[in-house]
């Protein structure tokens, strides 16, 4: 009798902490909702929009750098490095550049390194906003930051370090 | 004798200038001084149609606070409407979940179990755990002072994860 009801009550508690615990370890609730405003496509057919692929935000002390990197993708393909709301100090000989790396301190200095880097163009202006292309196949995997770069004085006045978006 | 002295003096002059012209002309062009004073604005357009599709104005990554969370939340405004786009999201399922907007500066944030009110926005039940979703905002949330997203179990008042927005 007494076995008995202790079996009851291991049950009960058991089965209180199940109805606790379940939705900790169900995964069923999977949901996929469609971009707002997408326009629905046929698998068959090409989608014709931009996609935003990475972002992140400058960073740079030495020449205060501030704004938004993004990366996007336009309908043909083709990779677009938008620079937003930037700002940065004047500068000779300033360039764009990817860099293979996480992410750079003001301090990094990419030309005495081997650090592995793509330019993407000169620098069109120290503020506003402002688009290059990055060549088609770069690796956006493994060059993971944008350098606002002065060859010249081989410094490097902002880095944002870019996230998938 | 003396105008010997002089044609030397001036001489040396010419030298002088010989030598330091060059030097300081290529001292300017190294170091192009007058471009601390002067910017050069650019206002190029965004590589897409800015009117025709819903716009990122806010983004952030999540992080797990009360239990493991990723994933990027993002505001988009489409018109007059806003929403949340929850992207690459994986946080533990639980009873009774919400999305909430709360203030940048609040505590909470820095929270796993909430103790006393919570000032927020609500948006919503959590509809899954995994994967990408949306949630209106009403049109009275204030995405000046509520910059904060949290996902908030109310059962238990623990914040499983946050992500601090910053201007898309």
């Amino acid at each position: 009798m007494i076995g008995k009801i202790r079996a009851g009550l291991a049950f009960a508690v058991l089965a209180a902490a199940c109805t606790f615990h379940a939705p900790l370890h169900a995964q069923d609730s999977m949901k996929q909702d469609k971009m707002q405003g997408d326009k629905m496509m046929q698998d068959d057919k090409m989608v014709h929009e931009t996609k935003t692929l990475f972002t992140g935000k400058f960073h740079g002390k030495v020449h205060a750098t501030t704004g938004r990197a993004t990366v996007y993708q336009e309908a043909d393909g083709k990779l677009v490095l938008r620079l937003k709301d930037f700002k940065t100090s004047n500068g000779p000989d300033v360039h764009v550049i990817l860099v293979a790396t996480k992410d750079a301190g003001d301090d990094a200095n990419f030309l005495k390194s081997n650090t592995e880097k793509i330019e993407l163009g000169k620098l069109k202006g120290n503020e506003g906003d402002q688009n290059y292309e990055i060549p088609a196949r770069t690796d956006l995997a493994k060059f993971r930051t944008v350098s606002i770069y002065c060859e010249r004085f081989n410094a490097n006045f902002g880095a944002a370090p870019l996230e998938k978006f | 004798m003396d105008t010997n002295g002089k044609s030397w003096s001036s001489r040396k002059k010419w030298i002088f200038a010989a030598i330091g012209s060059p030097a300081l002309i290529g001292a300017w062009w190294a170091f192009r001084p007058e471009k601390l004073f002067i910017n050069q604005k650019v206002n190029e357009a965004a590589p897409f149609a800015a009117d025709s599709e819903p716009q990122p104005i806010y983004t952030g990554k999540l992080e797990g606070k009360a239990h493991d969370t990723s994933g990027r939340a993002t505001i988009y405004e489409a018109g007059s409407k806003r929403y949340l786009r929850l992207s690459d999201f994986t946080t533990s399922n639980g009873p009774d979940v919400h999305v909430l907007l709360l203030r940048t500066e609040d505590k909470a944030l820095e929270q796993e179990i909430v103790k006393g009110d919570l000032d927020s926005v609500e948006l919503g039940v959590l509809k899954g755990n995994q994967g990408d979703q949306n949630y209106d905002l009403p049109v009275t949330a204030d995405l000046n002072q509520y910059q904060a997203v949290a996902i908030y179990c109310e059962r238990f008042h623990a914040i499983f994860g946050v992500a601090r927005l910053e201007k898309f």
